[in-house]
This record gives C-alpha cells, sequence and structure tokens, in this order.
C-alpha cells in the first residue's frame, strides 16, 4: 500500500500542473482504482496463501487418507509386474502354463489398477496445491525439471503396459515371446524410474541437501541424489514385490475359501502357494534394506534418528515388531501347513523342527517387541529402579533386537528349505556332504550371529552398528546364497517319494493368506507416519518449517486408527478391482 | 470422554461387528472382511495401550529484553528452552538414568566453563577425535551433539546464553552470563557459524 499512496501522490502533483479539468479526472479515476489496487495488494506475493483447509475433516487428515491410498496403491501397480513378470519368465523356461496363466490373470488387473492409482495421484495433486502452496511452490522450484520426467515415463510406461497386455495372446510363440518378456522388463525398468522420481521428492523433504546456484537441472538432481533416495528406492522396491506377493496370495486366499469346483481349490491353493513364496522371497532381505535407511537417516541427522528410535517415535517400533513378528509368523504358519497337508506323511517327519521353529520364532518376537523403557507407575519404575527392568531391559536394546531379527530370518528360511525338501529323496552320491554341510553351515551362522549380538553389549555404538550388526547381516546373507544353491543342486536329480497335493489346506490357511497381506498393508502405512513424524514440524526437514495449526504429530492411537481406515478402505479398492477384472470371466465361464 | 476412550470404544465395536460376521454369516467374502475388522480392531487397540505422545511444534519463546532483568530470569527461560525448543532433554539427563545416550549433565556448570559450554554447542566437532584407523589422511567422527543454533533447532544466541544460565544455575554456580550481553533483535547474528558451513540442512535456504 506504500507503493501505492506514492503512485496517487505523483498524479497529484502531476495534475496540478496541468490545469483543474484533468486533475480533477485523474483524481476521480485515482479514487475509482482504490479498490482494485488495494486487491492487487492482498494478492501480492508478499501475502501469498501458504495454507487453505476445510471443516470437519481438516487438510492434514485429507492429505494424509489420500496420499496412503495412492501410495498403497501405486505399490501394488509396481509391485504386481514384477510379480506377473517372474512368473512369465518361469513359465517360459519350465514350459509350465499355469504360471503364464497366473502372470496373465494378475497383468490383467493392471490396466485397471493403473487409473485408480492415476486417480488418487491426480487427487493427491490437487489437494496438494490447494493445501499446501507455498510447500508445493517451493518443491515445484527444485524439482520442475523432473517433474516433466515423471511425465515422460508415464507415458512410456502406459504404451509398453498395453503392448505387454494386449499383445498376450498374440506374441505367445517362438520369438514373439521373447519379445513379450522384454516389454515385461521394459514395463518394470520404467516402472522403476516412476517409483525413485518421486522417491527424490519425498526423501528431499526429509533430508534436505545443500543446493548451489545453478541450472535448474543441475539444482533439481542435486536435491536428488539426497542421502536417503536410494536406501528408500531399494527399500521400497523389495517391499513392493512383498506387497505384490502377499496380495497375491490373499486374493489366492480368498478365492480359495470360496471355491465351488476341485480344480477351483487346485488352482487358488496353488495360486497362495506362489503369492506366500514372492512374499517370503521378497520378506528376508527386507529388513537389511530398513537396516541400510535407518544408518542414512542417523549417519545425516542423529537428531532425527533419535526421534524415531528413541523419542516419542520409539513405541511406534514395538508396534512395528509386533506386525513383523505376525507376519513371520503367518509366512511360517503357511509353509508348515503346506508341509503336513500338500505332501502326505511329511507330518510327523517335520513336527518336532517345526516345533522348535515355532519356539525360536516365539522367543524372538518377544524380545523384539521388549521395549527399552516400561510403562510403569511411579512405584513400580521406584522398585526397578528406573523405567528401565532389571533383567527385560537387556532385551529393549538394539543388539538384541537386531540378533533376534537375524535369527527369524534364519528361521523362516529354514522353513522354506524344509518345504521345498519335503517329498523329495535326494539321489546324488554327495548328498550326505552336501547336507552336513548345509547343517553346519546354518549351525555357525546362529551361534556367530548371537555371539556378536551378545558381545555387541560391550563395545560402543559405533562399533556395533558400523561392524557387528554388518556382520550379522551378512552372515545371514551368506547362509541364503550358500544353502539356496546347493539344494538346489541337490534336487536336481532327487526322487519324488510323494506328489504334492493341492487343495487339501484347511480353510485356516486362506486366513492366514489375508493375515499376512493385512500385517504389509499395515505395516506400510505405520511406517509411512514414521517417516512423515520424522519429520516433526518441518515441511523440509531445517528448511522449510511447517507454520500450519497441524505442524505437529498426532500419537500413535489417533495414526493407529487412521493406519487401519487406510488399510480397510485399501483391501476394498484392491477387492473392487479385481472383482471387475474378473467379471467377464465369470459370465463367460457360466454361459459355457 | 477423552479421544483415547472414544478410539477405543471404536475399535472395540469394530472387533465385535467382525465376531458376529464370523458367527453368523456364511458368505466367504463378508467373513473375510469381518477377520479383517477383527485383525485391525486389534491393532489399534494395541497401538491405543502403549504410551500415547503427540510431537508437538516448540513453542516460541518471546524473548523481551525488557522483561529479563536478572540472570536469574535468564535461567528462568533457559530452563523453558532446555525441556522445549532445544530439544536438549531428548538425549540428556540432569541426574543419572540408565537410559540416557548422552552425557548426564548435572553440576555441568560447575565443570565446564561458560566458553566452553558455548563452543560444544555451537561447535560440536571442535574437540572430536579425529579417526585414524584407515589409510591417508585422518577422518572426524561425527559429533553425537548437533549444532543448537543452526536449523532444525535454531537456537539464537540469547536463547543459547540463557540455556548456559541454567545450567550454571542448577549446578549450584554462580550465573556468569551478563543481562547487558543479550542482542536486541537486529544486532550481529546468534553465534559464530564457521564450523557449522558444511551441514547440509543448514545451507540449503528455504525459497
Amino acid at each position: 500500500m506504500r507503493h501505492q499512496s506514492g503512485w496517487i501522490q505523483r498524479l497529484l502533483q502531476a495534475g496540478s500542473g496541468q490545469g483543474g479539468m484533468l486533475s480533477g479526472l485523474l483524481m476521480a479515476a485515482g479514487l475509482l482504482s482504490l479498490p482494485a489496487l488495494a486487491f492487487g495488494a492482498d494478492v501480492s506475493p508478499a501475502a501469498a496463501t501458504e495454507y487453505r483447509d476445510i471443516p470437519y475433516i481438516g487438510s492434514r487428515n485429507l492429505v494424509w487418507i489420500v496420499a496412503q491410498l495412492h501410495l498403497l496403491l501405486a505399490g501394488f501397480v509396481l509391485g504386481v509386474p514384477i510379480f506377473a513378470w517372474l512368473c512369465e519368465v518361469v513359465a517360459w523356461k519350465t514350459g509350465e502354463k499355469r504360471y503364464d496363466k497366473l502372470a496373465k490373470e494378475f497383468t490383467k488387473l493392471l490396466t485397471s489398477a493403473y487409473a485408480t492409482t492415476a486417480l488418487f495421484g491426480g487427487i493427491l495433486l490437487f489437494l496438494l496445491i490447494s493445501f499446501y502452496p507455498k510447500l508445493m511452490n517451493y518443491l515445484t522450484d527444485i524439482f520442475f525439471p523432473s517433474f516433466i520426467v515423471y511425465c515422460l515415463l508415464f507415458l512410456v510406461e502406459t504404451a509398453t503396459l498395453y503392448l505387454y497386455w494386449y499383445g498376450w495372446d498374440a506374441m505367445q510363440d517362438g520369438g514373439k515371446k521373447t519379445f513379450h518378456i522384454f516389454l515385461g522388463f521394459l514395463l518394470n525398468f520404467f516402472a522403476f524410474f516412476i517409483m525413485i522420481v518421486p522417491n527424490s521428492w519425498a526423501t528431499f523433504q526429509a533430508s534436505p541437501v545443500v543446493l548451489a546456484e545453478g541450472s535448474d537441472i543441475a539444482r533439481a538432481w542435486a536435491a536428488t541424489w539426497n542421502p536417503t533416495w536410494w536406501p528408500v528406492n531399494i527399500h521400497r522396491l523389495i517391499a513392493n514385490v512383498v506387497l505384490g506377493g502377499y496380495i497375491c496370495g490373499a486374493y489366492a486366499g480368498i478365492r480359495y475359501l470360496s471355491a465351488r469346483s476341485t480344480e477351483e481349490r487346485d488352482h487358488y491353493d496353488w495360486m497362495g502357494y506362489v503369492g506366500n513364496f514372492i512374499g517370503v522371497f521378497g520378506l528376508l532381505p527386507l529388513p537389511f534394506a530398513g537396516y541400510w535407511l535407518m544408518r542414512e537417516i542417523y549417519q545425516y541427522n542423529q537428531q532425527m534418528g533419535i526421534t524415531l528410535m528413541g523419542g516419542f517415535l520409539s513405541w511406534l517400533f514395538i508396534l512395528q515388531a509386533m506386525l513383523i513378528g505376525v507376519l513371520f509368523l503367518g509366512s511360517n504358519y503357511y509353509f508348515w501347513l503346506g508341509i503336513t497337508y500338500r505332501i502326505p506323511g511329511s507330518e510327523l517327519k517335520y513336527r518336532k523342527p517345526m516345533l522348535s521353529m515355532l519356539i525360536i520364532l516365539l522367543l524372538c518376537l518377544g524380545v523384539w517387541m521388549t521395549p527399552h523403557s516400561l510403562v510403569a507407575s511411579l512405584e513400580e519404575a521406584r522398585k526397578m529402579g528406573g523405567t528401565h527392568h532389571p533383567l527385560l531391559g537387556v532385551f529393549g536394546v538394539m543388539s538384541a533386537k537386531m540378533t533376534v531379527a537375524n535369527l527369524m530370518i534364519l528361521v523362516t528360511f529354514m522353513s522354506f528349505i524344509m518345504y521345498w525338501r519335503a517329498g523329495k529323496q535326494e539321489t546324488a552320491t554327495w548328498a550326505k556332504v552336501a547336507r552336513s554341510i548345509m547343517g553346519g553351515v546354518l549351525v555357525l551362522a546362529g551361534i556367530a550371529v548371537i555371539i556378536l549380538g551378545v558381545w555387541g553389549y560391550f563395545v560402543p555404538a559405533i562399533i556395533r552398528i558400523n561392524y557387528f550388526s554388518t556382520s550379522q547381516v551378512l552372515i545371514v546373507l551368506f547362509v541364503m546364497l550358500t544353502i539356496t544353491p546347493l539344494t538346489a543342486l541337490l534336487l536336481k536329480s532327487a526322487k519324488t517319494t510323494t506328489d504334492m497335493v493341492w487343495g487339501k489346506m484347511p480353510p485356516r490357511a486362506g486366513y492366514a493368506l489375508v493375515l499376512n497381506a493385512i500385517m504389509v498393508i499395515l505395516l506400510m502405512t505405520l511406517m509411512g507416519y514414521a517417516r512423515s513424524s520424522s519429520r516433526v514440524h518441518w515441511h523440509v526437514y531445517g528448511v522449510l518449517r511447517d507454520s500450519s495449526q497441524y505442524a505437529f504429530s498426532p500419537a500413535l492411537g489417533y495414526a493407529a486408527a487412521f493406519m487401519a481406515l487406510n488399510t480397510f478402505c485399501f483391501c476394498m479398492i484392491v477387492a473392487f478391482i479385481f472383482w471387475v477384472a474378473t467379471m467377464s470371466d465369470k459370465a463367460k465361464a457360466s454361459h459355457g | 470422554m477423552s479421544e483415547v476412550v472414544i478410539l477405543q470404544l471404536i475399535g472395540l465395536t469394530v472387533i465385535g461387528c467382525g465376531t458376529l460376521i464370523l458367527l453368523f454369516v456364511r458368505a466367504q467374502f463378508a467373513r473375510v472382511i469381518g477377520f479383517v475388522a477383527i485383525v485391525l480392531g486389534l491393532f489399534t487397540l494395541v497401538a491405543l495401550s502403549v504410551p500415547q505422545m503427540a510431537s508437538l511444534p516448540p513453542v516460541e519463546e518471546k524473548f523481551d529484553i525488557a522483561t529479563v532483568k536478572t540472570p536469574t530470569d535468564m535461567a528462568t527461560i533457559g530452563q523453558k528452552i532446555f525441556f522445549s525448543k532445544g530439544q536438549c532433554a531428548l538425549c540428556h539427563t540432569i541426574g543419572p538414568s540408565e537410559s540416557a545416550r548422552c552425557p548426564d549433565l548435572k553440576g555441568i556448570g560447575a565443570k565446564l566453563s561458560r566458553e566452553f559450554i558455548f563452543e560444544s554447542l555451537t561447535q560440536p566437532q571442535a574437540y572430536i577425535y579425529l579417526d585414524y584407523r584407515h589409510e591417508g589422511v585422518p577422518k572426524e567422527y561425527p559429533a553425537r551433539m548437533p549444532y543448537i543454533n543452526k536449523n532444525p533447532i535454531g537456537l539464537s544466541k540469547n536463547e543459547i546464553l540463557s540455556v548456559i544460565a541454567f545450567l550454571q544455575q542448577m549446578s549450584g554456580e554462580p550465573i556468569s552470563v551478563n543481562v547487558s550481553e543479550l542482542e536486541a533483535p537486529g544486532q550481529a547474528p546468534a553465534a559464530p557459524v564457521k564450523a557449522a558451513q558444511s551441514d547440509p540442512v543448514a545451507v540449503a535456504q528455504a525459497h
């Protein structure tokens, strides 16, 4: 307004020199224009709107729901192509047509799933622009070039998906099939970049870096290459495979429960097995990727690491332990049910190992879920000499948790190997030696993991984090990379003593598959809340402060209610997509 | 009725509905929905049973120099900053504690000079040992202590002096920080930042 009054004064001075008529006209025009100028001043950049809100639900909650659903759907549409492509490759290599059918069945979902994901993405974008204009301006200023790349990636991804899906039947033989496999690879290749581009925006918010002056592309590239970008990329990539596998398993579980014919029961029992297998395949390395991400966060900013692991979010990791523990138990339980019901005669042989594994898993889960500081009344705390329990407190620290996490991975891996070997008789001359080596490797690895875990209590944290924990991870990876090929070689010449019987699993197997999928989805929502809350009251950590009325992170209980709501909504959306995609098949089947 | 109680009731209702569906409905899809409802309800109840801590943004302490008359006034403000905006209590305790991640600050005002405390807060890397366990130039171990004068904590010089006054007071020492040292708004920047220039968070600027 200061600028405006100066302009009016100049006009008056000019008018006084040119005669009364002109000055009167100018004054009248000036007075008439005042409201317009005042309006103009209101919308000047200095007074730009920073936030908008909506009544009842609130802008933050609405964005929370839409963003979470978009992210879950994105995980689904990026995970399913990996899953479908792997199945197609297996079919191509082994000649087993049912894998090709499974791959096609899931690719069919993609067209409608893509549209739904894009729809939620569009809604999220409009909401963000409307509710957080200042933040969006800031991010657009930095990431404008990558927005363009993102749009281009969507174009090529969509074109590839159309070719992949609509060309399925036309590209079944010879070189055409090879080309179709290549299209599937391209689909996943572009999908990977579609994932990592927006990851850069979100990770920049958590771990911003120096943005020197330079071209738009140079600044965008510097912001993209922030410390948590690659850890998040790898973690999400593996998590998407897990999500794709377990959702396939849950779908198979539901269809198995409602199957009416033997063929349907056989098919969906087998599909559940494949889904669970791929889910577990991704689940085993996932904690390592999570560990890497957490390490990068600590290295980037200890304050943020402490907020996550020891601050107000510390109890969140107890919930995470519970969910992961149930997921491990559910996956193992499904393997054990498979051994019991699909391979007749194996039940007695494997009952004792299964019981031992169950006890180890429950003990490990108990340790993992032990909090660092207990919830205690003042009197209880006085008796204990603090909130740190004299006995259980030993289990509440990272050294114990890393140890049990690795042991749980080892047990789950052994469940998988046990299932793989059940019903087969090894005929190779070196089978006995191989079995001894595998047993020795496993036992030694278990002992080494425990020794490193106990030793970890007596060394400085930096030594434990940099050397001991890393060694534990490498030992477990070594076990997997040794035993898997050895078992594959051993079973190549093995004689099948008992054929697998499909369609005999009890109904609880179907519910176990559904439970696993729910655990994965809840974990994704929980860790989304953790990642967002670790920024505390910053839109961009340490750079752009959240000055809205929602600049706080809600307590876990309130957040959990939202996570449950989002999980339920996502399940309903996925169920709808499955229903729409299979509608025509059902109609065809009923007509003959 | 508190928010937690309302959410617990909702969780119980959801579990009840799920149980009823499993007991009385035969359609498989509906039964799966009932099962999912029970799982989600249980998850919410477990989450509601752990300590409920919200993370509130730090209160912007209005540092009105006119109201600060004595070093004791500074120490009072410093105490508030210690437990809020400064986030000191996130890692440090005053008195021994098994769960403390960083040094116990009881009596720290008597052990260290105010200049050393100021430097520890604003140049935490200054006296960290170098890591020689590799070939070539020794590397710096990362300091566990963050730069208190830089974002995300970003205390002003006046606030840091107040925290020092608090640390000296609670150590039973005479407060050596003087009210005349406080800077009026618009004076020189808060603290020397030479050592903090490599801090990425500090350098990135909001546009």
